[in-house]
């Protein structure tokens, strides 16, 4: 029989488990200290005051980042002089005296000045020798490429609480995503087509006076939309204001009368409906009745055209006839199908819904195939533009990053697809797109010209939309560029004209022409012949 | 015995509250370097970011191409100048497949000397 033990040995026993639970205690603690990765130095890029994430372009170029800068804070009752404090601190920093003084006045005791100061202004305000100023630790987001990507990634500003939220585009549209500052945002946007996209809008802009202009790059495959451009614009970093700056996004937050271009969808319903032959022979004449409503050419046209030459003439008479074979219910349906009835949804925040008749009779029908008597967005013309080329399958346009095949339900069949691609090449080569034929690329796409509605929503003015919607290398496209002028004029060289054909197409051309060997599409100049005779 | 035993235990006390009390220091003083150099590196970092920012600024594709244009006399490269490997000359063969066509005989405009005179 064992003894109990003693008093003393179970004092060692205490004693002896005290010292064991605290190594232990030492030992977890070194683990943690030496093994485990500690939460201080997650964040390795970036400084503390880092609010957003970066954006990326596709290649990793930086298209927005948090700057550190400062906030100026002040305690007025320091101020022998407030009003004279006030006056000096609005000089230095840019704000409102006026507002200064009032918060100086007001006994608060702890006054922001100014948010976001440079180093410069720091240096000023440091000239003017106050007491009770304090520079916080802030961050201001800074977009290297200026005006180019405006548009399409917006700015940021301050919501009630002092948190800087996205107010525009992108900034807005990935504002959850944006928070998490360790994972910066890829974009699919391409700052090389971004920029070239802009220059030649810009530059076309100005040529022909347009009142506005826009334009898309979108990648008919995965639906990454690779460029973006809407002017007028603005300078998100907010250095340089110019009159008639805006934040508005034609393509993705205006719904237009498209005019001609909707021929595409026309004509793809009665490919894939087989209710019209390419070479099939219409009569055009001087004026197509439907009850009381007289449908005319904008152009003169010949008395008799084949389908294929309704396309590249865009005639309306030819159209108007071809449509009314499918008659409204098929139409409606179709254009629902295509998704251009309904708002497309996309990372850009604000976009408009189609606009089109409640009661959809004949007249409707007509107009409609023309591209009159509906008005969708740009881009939402274009992601069904790009279905119609991409072998018939859905793309929902998207601005992330996303290389791979983003086509979704087969839209049209295959055939139907290879058809229009013959057809809109056709337009290119012997139509109203001739102006967009680059050597070597294969362009093929549509003209629209359409007069725009006046304001009271009774009539037309005389002032046109042009658009022009291409796809290139039009046997197996890849990309697709949409360009659009609002109220372009005529010039010496255009003889005065303002069509699409004069304005929108040879931007398009241009466009192709640049971004074709960046995006290394392959040329395909095999041959003296595939050049003879063109510019 | 005991007594040497206390002794050489209150000792070993003193001895460790002295080690204990250098290592603490130790580790006071490294601490203010790890801030110190931590808030350096977070310096860097945000140096960098301004640098990375401002890179991305001076080689934005519209800054080159007014530099190109205004420097070096470059302009956009016309579709025709570019070709593909199979219409280059190969081996043995005296000329290439499009000698004399309107693609071989597409010139690309080379700046003058005045026009290239702000070239440095």
């Amino acid at each position: 029989m064992t003894e109990a033990p003693t008093i003393y040995q179970r004092r060692i026993v205490i004693g002896a488990a005290i010292c064991v639970a605290a190594f232990a205690l030492v030992l977890v603690r070194l683990v943690d200290v030496t093994l485990l990765p500690s939460d201080k130095h997650r964040n390795a890029r970036g400084f503390s005051e880092q609010v957003r994430a970066d954006m990326l372009d596709r290649n990793g170029e930086i298209l927005a980042r948090d700057i550190p800068t400062e906030d100026l804070y002040a305690r007025p009752h320091a101020f022998d002089d407030k009003a004279g404090a006030a006056r000096d601190l609005a000089a230095a920093t840019g704000t409102d005296p006026r507002r200064l003084t009032g918060m100086f006045t007001d006994k608060h005791p702890y006054v922001l000045v100014a948010r976001q100061v440079t180093p410069d202004t720091h240096e000023r305000v440091m000239h003017l020798g106050l007491p009770g100023l304090d520079f916080l630790p802030s961050a201001k987001r800074y977009y290297p490429d200026g005006r180019a990507t405006a548009q399409v990634l917006g700015v940021t500003g301050f919501d009630d609480d002092g948190a800087m939220v996205g107010l525009t585009g992108l900034e807005m549209g990935l504002d959850d995503q944006l928070q998490d500052t360790d994972h910066p945002v890829e974009l699919s946007i391409d700052m090389r087509v971004q920029y070239i996209l802009a220059h030649e809008v810009e530059e076309n802009r100005e040529h022909f006076h347009a009142a506005q202009a826009g334009g898309i790059v979108l990648d008919v495959r995965t639906g990454e939309v690779l460029g973006m451009v809407s002017m007028p614009d603005f300078d998100p970093n907010g250095y340089d204001r110019q009159p008639g700056d805006t934040t508005h996004n034609i393509i993705s937050q205006d719904v237009y009368e498209l005019g001609s271009i909707f021929k595409i969808m026309s004509f793809t319903l009665a490919t894939e409906d087989h209710t019209m032959r390419p070479d099939e022979v219409f009569k055009i004449g001087n004026g197509y009745k439907i009850g009381k409503y007289t449908i005319h050419e904008a152009e003169h046209m010949p008395a008799v055209l084949a389908a294929r030459d309704i396309l590249a003439q865009s005639s309306n008479i030819g159209t108007t006839q071809i449509a009314l074979r499918s008659g409204g219910v098929r139409q409606k349906e179709f254009l629902t199908k295509m998704g251009l009835l309904g708002r497309l949804h996309t990372e850009l925040p604000a976009a408009r819904a189609p606009l089109y008749p409640s009661n959809w009779g004949t007249i409707e029908t007509a107009t409609i195939s023309f591209g009159h008597g509906i008005s969708v967005s740009p881009l939402t013309f274009a992601a069904a533009a790009a279905a119609v080329v991409n072998g018939g399958r859905k793309i929902t346009p998207t601005f992330l990053k996303h290389p791979g095949d983003g086509r979704g339900e087969q839209l049209i069949k295959p055939e139907t697809s290879e058809k229009m691609r013959e057809l809109l090449r056709y337009v290119v080569t012997n139509g109203t797109g001739r102006k967009a034929d680059i050597p070597g690329y294969d362009v093929g796409g549509k003209t629209g010209s359409a007069q725009k509605p006046k304001m009271n929503g009774h009539g037309y003015t005389h002032a046109l939309i042009t658009s022009f919607c291409a796809a290139f290398p039009i046997d197996d496209p890849r990309y697709l560029v949409f360009v659009l002028m609002d109220d372009p004029h005529g010039t010496k060289e255009t003889g005065g004209f303002a069509l699409a054909g004069y304005t929108a197409a040879p931007l398009a051309g241009r466009v192709i022409s640049r971004i074709a060997p960046i995006l290394g599409v392959p040329q395909r100049l095999t041959t003296a012949e595939n050049v003879r005779g063109r510019p | 015995m005991i007594r040497v035993l206390n002794f050489f235990c209150v000792a070993l006390m003193g001895l460790s509250i002295l080690a204990l009390y250098h290592v603490s220091e130790r580790t006071r003083l490294a601490g203010v370097d790890l801030n110190r150099v931590n808030r350096q590196i977070a310096a860097e970092h945000a140096t960098i970011d301004v640098l990375q920012v401002e890179w991305s600024h001076l080689a934005s594709p519209e800054r080159i191409a007014t530099l190109a244009q205004s420097k070096l006399g470059l302009d956009n490269t016309a579709t025709v100048q570019l070709s593909s490997l199979e219409l280059l000359p190969r081996r043995g063969e005296d000329e290439a497949p499009l000698t004399s066509s309107p693609v071989r005989n597409a010139s690309a405009v080379v700046p003058s000397p005045t026009d290239a005179a702000g070239m440095h």
